[in-house]
């Protein structure tokens, strides 16, 4: 296939009407203007708010700084031998083996039991669902704290229970993972419940049916025809919440600039970088270590697409055949 | 297949893009507010664009107002953490510095660095008369013999204490940190304390007045940390019996326990702390909200084997000016009225440090019956005493100070080696921006 892969949809006209080549050099022809008029709008933002920064990002990363006067990869090397860099990798590894698996058990597991429920409650509970998501960013964040600090908290006389009587005996470097994974994973999980449910509602009627047919109970069309359906948006998700878990940032960067100072003084590598670039204005270092994020999110990315068949358009074909 | 891979790129970056906006994890910290181009030094010699943080910003109008029709003033409020990121990024570019900025105490030592060279050297600016109305307390901003910033109020400590709880166990204000350590051991069974030193407090009330060197720059490329002194040392030794028989606690000031279970409870007796700390602290009915008629200040117990009662400072905003700017004079005529002015400053809770400014400052408080007694003049008494051998470095340690106290917090049994992790961090930080650190 040509150039339809950016305009999925258009194109069909030409893969239909296969006999008529000058209609099809036409039909190309247009569709191949009317793809880039619909890409230029965003090439645009493309270029002036992702391309142009990186470009100069990476300048700025190989020019000289002060530890790396002759510039080149020695913004690199120090960022890799920083002694902050390590724990902060180590940190947000372990943010991820906590976060990513909660994510894709409990929005599966949930998404699935909402598609099973009856109709009647469907929309209270997707409701409910979306009300934590409502609550995010640096305010998610506030009402956790205030939700964990005894001296604040609702729960204060449960945590009393297990021993917890003041904000240290929570708020500790051996906790941090567990309490950031809870706030990133309340604010995010909602949403996804909600956007796999969504994906749950297109698989055909006719695949639920003969399954029914076939005599699957409720359990068997939950993983055994549903959940293989939307296996693919699944590792989508994946994807995308690693992407976001790797530049955790607002949850550390908050608890520790406010109520714990220091606490999580750079506990992830995004705030390593917002480190170097803002309180030692070493620019340099910051930028190397934003473009090594950024190379990891791209591989990420290109594995998405080329080795996920997510954006392949023959999904829905694709889907009968797995069914059958 | 190259539109093919076209797409594919323009998808990875939608990817990449899509994942920094979405969900809680990703941050939007320091947003500008306003234009940055108006008023930039690059513009004319008649220009000034000043960066001030909300408290400072009445100062700066009113300087805007005074100047008008002489000099052009854009007065920008700026988060504090912003300053230094956009005075980088203006030596990137070569324009579009801001010409008087309001700063944390330690931005001064990596501006006056020549390598950044934001700083501009006041001293054929500034009349010195001003600079020896601080009466030394203004000489964080002396490097390498030259003034590069002005003090906008001094933070330094003084000791805080109840008078009703004194009289009550018959206490006497200790003049020595030894006293200070005996009182303190009489508090213990009453269920009152000696303060709390899980946060930068015990760097600025402990490690700073006994002259542990954390920060002491000795030159450009060199700083003193020395975990192993024996003015840290005995820092540790003073502090930990008291940390185990339950007198000092190892939470921060700020901390929403010991506020709720300790301050508000009246039930601190005597601490360490900053001159700020009365009227922002110590008297607000939303923060200790201590009643009237308890507490004072008295001066800094001193060091033993120390002449002076020496004190540190716990915060201390400076003004700095913009070395780019091709009328200097404009600069540093602004830093002094937004420094010294004494009317800008009589009602905020800092202490100023220019003496004339302090004098109406401290006016009203001499007799405010919040006080038991007049808790300036301990403050006045130390302004010439902080001790110099902290100095504005390049690395940033007062967010390393955040790690004090939660190594603190984390170990109240090992103060010595909350200590040392501390100042192990600094070492690191201090190499990390290319000082050789000496012992």
């Amino acid at each position: 296939m040509g150039a339809p892969d950016i305009t999925s949809g258009a194109p069909t006209v030409v893969v239909t009407s296969a006999k008529a080549g000058i209609v099809k050099l036409k039909a190309g022809t247009a569709a191949r203007i009317n793809g880039i008029l619909m890409f230029l709008p965003y090439f645009v933002l493309l270029v002036m708010f992702a391309i142009i920064p990186i470009v100069v990002a990476f300048n700025v990363s190989i020019g000289p700084s002060r530890l790396s006067p002759d510039g080149g990869l020695g913004n690199y090397l120090f960022v890799l031998q920083d002694f902050r860099f390590l724990p902060a990798v180590i940190n947000v590894g372990l943010f991820l083996a906590i976060y990513l698996p909660a994510m894709l058990i409990v929005v599966a597991g949930l998404s699935l039991l909402l598609d099973t429920v009856n109709m009647k409650y469907t929309v209270p509970i997707r409701l409910a669902y979306l009300v934590p998501a409502g609550i995010t960013g640096s305010v998610a964040i506030l009402v956790w704290y205030f939700m964990l600090e005894p001296s604040y908290s609702p729960f204060a006389a449960l945590f009393a229970e297990v021993g917890w009587t003041e904000g240290t005996d929570i708020f500790n470097t051996s906790n941090l993972v567990w309490i950031f994974a809870l706030m990133a994973f309340f604010t995010g999980a909602g949403n996804w419940i909600v956007i796999q449910y969504g994906s749950l509602q297109s698989i055909p009627d006719d695949v639920l049916e003969a399954a029914r047919v076939d005599g699957a109970n409720a359990f068997q069309m939950a993983f055994q025809i549903k959940l293989p359906l939307i296996r693919k948006y699944l590792v989508y998700m994946l994807i995308l919440v690693f992407a976001a878990g790797l530049q955790i940032f607002v949850e550390p960067f908050l608890i520790s600039s406010s109520v714990y100072p220091g606490l999580a003084k750079d506990w992830s590598l995004n705030q390593l970088s917002y480190t170097l670039a803002f309180t030692g204005g070493n620019l340099g270092a910051a930028t190397a270590l934003s473009m090594m994020l950024m190379f990891v999110m791209i591989t990420l990315a290109l594995i998405t697409i080329y080795r996920t068949d997510f954006f392949d358009e023959a999904v829905v074909r694709a889907k009968k055949g797995e069914a059958k | 297949m190259k539109m093919r891979y076209l797409g594919g790129l323009a998808m990875a970056s939608a990817l990449v893009l899509s994942a920094c906006a979405g969900g809680g994890t990703s941050g939007d910290a320091g947003e500008s507010s306003g234009s940055s181009d108006s008023g930039s030094s690059a513009e004319g010699a008649n220009t000034l664009l000043i960066y001030v943080d909300p408290v400072r910003e009445p100062a700066c109008l009113a300087y805007q107002e005074k100047m008008a029709g002489e000099v052009d003033i854009t007065c920008e409020v700026v988060g504090q953490e912003e300053i230094l990121p956009k005075v980088v990024l203006s030596n990137q570019t070569g324009s579009g510095w801001p010409d008087v900025t309001f700063n944390p105490s330690n931005n001064v030592g990596i501006f006056q660095d020549p390598l950044n060279g934001y700083a501009l050297k006041l001293d054929d600016y500034v009349d010195p008369a001003i600079i020896d109305g601080y009466n030394g307390s203004g000489d964080w901003c002396k490097i390498e013999g030259s003034y590069w910033c002005l003090k906008n109020d001094l933070a330094q400590t003084v000791l805080w204490y109840d008078t009703v709880i004194f009289e009550e166990l018959g206490l006497t204000v200790p003049t020595t940190m030894d006293e200070f350590a005996a009182t303190a051991l009489e508090l213990e069974g009453t269920g009152y304390v000696a303060g709390a030193i899980g946060d930068q407090g015990f760097y600025a009330g402990y490690l700073w007045p006994s002259g542990c060197p954390i920060s002491t720059v000795i030159d450009t490329d060199t700083v003193q940390i020395s975990p192993d002194a024996p003015e840290c040392t005995r820092v540790v030794e003073l502090v930990q019996p008291l940390v185990d028989a339950g007198v000092l606690d190892t939470r921060g000031s700020f901390d929403a326990g010991f506020i709720e279970d300790i301050a508000r409870q009246q039930k601190v007796a005597m601490q360490i702390g900053p001159s700020w700390w009365g009227q922002f602290v110590i008297r607000p009915e939303d923060s200790w909200g201590i009643p009237a008629g308890r507490m004072t200040a008295a001066e800094m117990p001193s060091w033993a084997g120390e002449s002076t009662n020496w004190s540190g400072e716990w915060g201390g905003g400076v003004w700095v000016g913009n070395s780019n700017h091709p009328n200097p004079q404009i600069v540093a005529d602004a830093i002094v009225f937004l420094a010294t002015d004494p009317d800008m400053r009589a009602d905020k809770v800092t202490f100023p440090g220019y003496t004339p400014a302090f004098e109406k400052w401290r006016e009203p408080l001499t007799t405010d019956a919040f006080y038991a007694s007049d808790p300036t003049a301990a403050m006045v008494a130390q302004v010439p005493k902080i001790r110099q051998t902290e100095r504005p470095a390049r690395f940033d340690l007062r967010g390393q100070l955040g790690v004090l106290g939660t190594e603190i917090q984390g170990n109240p049994g090992d103060i010595a080696g909350a200590v040392r992790t501390f100042m192990e961090g600094a070492i690191e930080l201090a190499q990390g921006v290319g000082y050789t650190v000496v012992d």
